[in-house]
């Protein structure tokens, strides 16, 4: 170690010693010639540029690996097949035909749980997350959040996960296929199909290293892989009573309706809670404080408060549509702040989209 | 089903806890249990703030991972307003145990949910924060929680207050929103497709029935005009509650 004056610490001592004050150091320099940054040298609207690759996995319907600076997502997206016998309570939809609006295509993918993400993060990604360990709070909130995210977004229709069961060549039998019990919807059209089988997607998110910021890697992890998705064409065989997928057909890539993108910014105080408190009673200021986006871990440690917003700018000439709004853990961030935080959010989302 | 139109609140009826309220409304029953500060685990301690351990259990079965969701969510709310700098390498912990849940009979119910449970949490929010004020946690402000959903009839979007089960499953988009006594915004979730403009008229709407708007005079209460009569006055409510008990506890003194 190098030797130095007994009243100057290295940065890299500061930092370890008094985190708080060594980051506001940084955003609030004493003296006005240094420019005021982030210890990771970004400013504080400024995110970590994306960097996406899919279709990597080979044993995967589709796969992306998602980067934003340090923070590495890989998801892979496998289908399996369900059989409606296996349904508990299965009830056949109503017409094949969509006169059925869009939350007749999320009650088929809620209640037969046709999509099934998880996240892992014990795999070594961070030193507080080792291997072999049951999953933390925080990995069963992020499969939660995705979960919640994944159908409130309607981004995948049900008619893609359906595996039907043609009868048009019993047509000519009259009466038995017309009035089959099971529920086999009639078309309009006439050729009778029948609902025998589901895909059911199981998306896994990975994090192969963790710097801050997991919920939006997961995210553009999880809508790369969906929208890299190709499945197999698959029809019911009614004397092998199975599914068969046809090798010779091209994949039928999955329909998906929107472009869905989460930003996640934290909010950083000068003073600690108790301070501002009093502060604000006594008559005073809120206090600065700084909203950082796409925080990594050095500066998620030192936070309280944390506002992620999803925004769709995908439709053309239409206002910003919002996904999803989460706010917790302290009163900084109020409806003027999350106003401007929606604005950033959509140059993030040009970001994501430029990088697709 | 009747859904309570008025909330209803019993402090401290659970003898071992430090504190305990049960709180219901908007057809959610939450019985809430405090215990602190009591002694931390070694390896769990802080040294220089107490510990919040929020656990919330569901009407019908075990915790599963929305459970974890919302433990995660009360405990960063309900951490910036415990003074937890007064009671350092402590615990404090919060049990929140849900026993009544609206039923929304026309969903294929199921048991293991893995999305996450909103509408629940006002009532969580508000079960505990009668919990600690039962317990004599000290507090830095009291919570006021409201849910509401925009629904879409006829081409005309509208926000609806207290929404039932039925509503938010057809809604547009379902929040809920958490203000503190100073009129703070503490907690904004929300879910569905909005646009910004939405989100504000949601919010005044949520601050104009979590906040109260008119000073309430000790000699001479004052009733606002502009507060429909259906919409119960969250605040006055938690202080009209806490005096009630202080009042009926010190009746011997």
């Amino acid at each position: 170690m190098a030797t130095q004056s007994s009243l100057t610490l290295s940065s890299a001592t500061f930092a370890k010693l008094s985190p708080h004050p060594y980051l506001l150091a940084n955003l609030q320099p004493t003296d006005a010639s240094t420019p005021s940054s982030r210890t990771n040298g970004r400013q504080p609207t400024q995110a970590r540029p994306p960097a996406i690759n899919t279709s990597s996995l080979t044993h995967a319907h589709g796969s992306a690996v998602v980067r934003t600076g340090d923070t590495t997502a890989v998801c892979g997206v496998r289908a399996e097949t369900l059989t409606t016998s296996q349904i508990p309570n299965y009830r056949a939809p109503l017409s094949s035909i969509s006169t059925s609006s869009i939350t007749a295509s999320t009650d088929e993918l809620r209640y037969y749980d046709l999509l099934v993400p998880n996240i892992e993060l014990a795999t070594g990604c961070a030193p507080n997350f080792l291997p072999g360990v049951p999953p933390t709070t925080l990995a069963q909130t992020l499969s939660t959040r995705i979960y919640s995210l994944l159908h409130s977004a309607r981004i995948l229709e049900a008619a893609d996960l359906r595996i039907y069961h043609e009868k048009s060549h019993n047509i000519g039998e009259g009466d038995e296929a017309m009035q089959d019990a099971e529920g086999g919807d009639v078309d309009v059209g006439g050729d009778a199909r029948e609902v025998k089988a589901y895909w059911v997607l199981y998306i896994d998110i990975l994090f192969i290293s963790l710097d801050g910021n997991p919920f939006d890697a997961a995210w553009a992890a999880v809508l790369a892989a969906l929208r890299d998705t190709k499945l197999p064409r698959a029809r019911w065989d009614a004397d092998r009573e199975m599914v068969l997928c046809s090798r010779g057909e091209a994949p039928v890539p999955l329909s998906i309706t929107g472009f869905p993108i989460a930003c996640t910014a934290a909010v950083f105080t000068a003073k600690d809670r108790l301070k501002q408190s009093q502060s604000r009673r006594d008559g005073g200021e809120v206090g600065s404080f700084w909203i950082l986006v796409d925080p990594d871990r050095f500066e998620e440690s030192l936070c309280d408060e944390s506002v992620t917003v999803v925004v769709d700018r995908s439709e053309a000439g239409a206002e910003t549509k919002i996904l999803g709004l989460e706010k917790s853990g302290g009163t900084v961030v109020g409806p003027e702040v999350i106003r401007r935080f929606v604005q950033v959010a959509e140059g993030r989302w040009q970001e994501f989209r430029d990088a697709f | 089903m009747t859904v309570a139109a008025e909330p209803e609140a019993l402090l401290s009826h659970l003898h071992k806890a430090d504190g305990s309220a049960t709180y219901s409304y908007a057809g959610y029953t939450v019985i809430g249990a405090v215990n602190g500060p009591i002694e931390a685990q070694k390896r769990d301690e802080l040294p220089e703030e107490a510990i919040i351990d929020v656990v919330v259990r569901p009407a019908a079965g075990v915790g599963g991972t929305r459970e974890r969701h919302l433990e995660s969510l009360l405990q960063s709310t309900l951490r910036q307003i415990i003074l937890v700098n007064n009671f350092p390498r402590t615990l404090i912990q919060i049990i929140l145990q849900i026993t009544v849940a609206p039923e929304n009979e026309y969903i294929n119910g199921k048991l293991v949910q893995a999305n996450v449970n909103l509408p629940v949490v006002p009532a969580l929010l508000q079960a505990a924060i009668l919990s600690l004020l039962s317990a004599s946690i000290p507090l830095t402000a009291t919570l006021t929680s409201t849910s509401l959903a925009i629904i879409s009839e006829d081409g005309q979007r509208r926000t609806v207050t207290n929404p039932t089960a039925r509503q938010v499953e057809q809604s547009q988009s379902f929040h809920v929103l958490a203000f503190t006594s100073q009129s703070e915004l503490i907690l904004a979730e929300s879910e569905g497709a909005f646009t910004m403009k939405e989100w504000d008229d949601v919010y005044s709407a949520a601050q104009k029935q979590c906040c109260t708007t008119t000073t309430v005079d000790d000699t001479d209460t004052i009733m606002d005009e502009g507060r429909s009569t259906d919409m119960p006055d969250l605040k006055r409510f938690i202080r009209s509650t806490v005096e009630q008990k202080t009042a009926s506890d010190l009746y011997w003194k």
